[in-house]
């Protein structure tokens, strides 16, 4: 998966209104609620089979470090 | 796990019942800050759709004697011969006597039947089917009728959204029977009680007994969410962790134990916590998505005890007949299970509405007569 094509995928998993950048903070975004944490783990698990906690919110903070735990080489 | 496979089982029929009054998650935009962006997002995140809901004075002991009622009916069951009744649930009417037995005494079941109830939520259809299969393969029992009904919405304020929109009240019948033929049934259970205070209402039991100490006691969180203590709690982001740690495990396992792949299962009808946990459940699992549904939560919502019956249901004249599913569910206890069965030629009653009677008792009314009861009156 490119870095666009996970950026495209991302926004959609998040419902978010404007595109991703790999520097975008999490934190930042309007969509950045429980429902948007439970998506991202769901995605991490069931797109690339990885297996994220909430915890790990504590140190993924930007869409790069999404990516990064998802296994896209940056 | 608890493993066990079962023979000369056959589920004779189902059927569902929900009450008549529905909410539509779109009457409910003053809880998403009045935005359409945000209640369609919702939407197409949870699958927020419509839930039916009991009306002030109905219970979901009601819907399940009708369900039962009408089941039998239609499978034109001889009542006499029903030798054990089970009820799974989560909202009795009374304390005690468990449910069971006003469903017997409204059903005109005779007394040779063993009945009892069984507490528990979402898990608690397989459970149901589970015991009822054992009954039936031990000798104990020959015709069971297995009722589960919950009615969640009676745990929860309208205005904690992080409860009510997600569950609607339903109650289903199912009837089995001893069949000479084989007909194996597999099933694998799992409980962690460790994880008792996940899905909970605290106040209302015997620890923490409504008195008038909590009677204004209403909280309300960051988010506006209201919470009294007879209310029902949700840890969601730990529902949703267990979720995908124990159930694709205990669905490959319970495959693996019935030596079947996922070629050999018709339909997989998956407890509807909500479309996100279907959705990741299926991809995790490898479920194939056309053999599957999370249509039913958008329809239904989620129906707790008995979910899973209504996602059979709810495929009447969309997929007949069911042939061999895989029903899986999980929820408070924490528990889970799985169990593969042959539904062929098991009737599909689908889902009937439960008509609101007009001038049902009130509260004030109830106590009354339950005072005069109490000074020798006959009730």
């Amino acid at each position: 998966m490119t870095h666009e094509e996970f950026l495209e995928k991302f926004q959609d998993v998040l419902q978010a209104e404007d595109p991703l950048g790999m520097d975008t903070v999490l934190e930042d975004l309007d969509e950045w609620d429980s429902l948007a944490r439970m998506a991202t783990v769901a995605f991490l698990d069931s797109d690339f089979g990885v297996q994220a906690t909430f915890e790990d919110f504590t140190t993924m903070k930007t869409v790069a470090d999404v990516a990064r735990k998802a296994g896209i080489a940056s | 796990m608890a493993k066990a496979i079962f023979n000369h089982v056959r589920i004779r029929g189902i059927k569902t019942i929900v009450p008549d009054r529905f909410i539509d998650i779109d009457d409910e935009i003053e809880y998403f800050g009045n935005s359409v962006r945000q209640l369609e997002r919702a939407k197409k995140m949870v699958g927020f759709g419509r839930r039916p809901v009991l009306p002030e004075g109905v219970t979901v002991v009601d819907l399940c004697e009708k369900a039962a009622a009408d089941l039998l009916g239609e499978l034109g069951t001889d009542r006499g011969g029903i030798d054990a009744l089970i009820l799974v649930n989560q909202s009795p009417d009374y304390f005690f006597p468990a449910s069971s037995y006003l469903l017997h005494d409204r059903l005109g079941l005779g007394e040779e039947c063993a009945v009892f109830d069984v507490g528990l939520g979402c898990s608690g259809y397989v459970y149901g089917l589970w015991l009822a299969h054992s009954l039936i393969a031990s000798g104990a029992s020959t015709r069971v009728l297995l009722v589960a009904g919950d009615s969640a919405s009676t745990h929860a304020d309208l205005r904690n959204r992080l409860y009510a929109p997600l569950f609607g009240d339903a109650a289903s019948a199912t009837l089995l029977e001893h069949e000479p033929g084989d007909n194996p049934a597999w099933f694998a259970l799992g409980a962690r009680g460790a994880g008792w205070d996940k899905i909970v209402v605290p106040a209302g039991g015997r620890r923490l007994p409504i008195r008038k100490d909590m009677c204004d006691v209403e909280v309300q969180d960051a988010a506006g969410n209201v919470w009294h203590p007879w209310d029902g709690i949700i840890r969601g982001m730990d529902i949703f962790n267990f979720t995908m740690e124990v159930v694709p495990g205990n669905i490959r396992e319970l495959l693996a134990f019935a030596g079947k792949g996922m070629d050999e299962i018709d339909f997989f009808a998956l407890h509807q916590a909500n479309k996100q946990i279907v959705e990741t459940i299926v991809a995790k699992t490898g479920i194939p998505r056309e053999k599957t549904s999370w249509e039913t939560f958008s329809r239904y919502g989620n129906n707790s005890t008995t979910s899973v019956a209504t996602v059979l249901c709810d495929q009447r004249g969309e997929r007949p007949p069911l042939g061999r599913c895989l029903l899986s569910a999980f929820g408070v206890g924490l528990s889970w299970g799985s169990a593969i069965v042959g539904l062929e030629g098991c009737h599909n009653g689908g889902i009937g509405l439960y008509p609101t009677p007009a001038g049902l008792p009130g509260r004030a009314e109830q106590l009354e007569a339950w005072i005069r009861y109490f000074l020798g009156d006959q009730r």
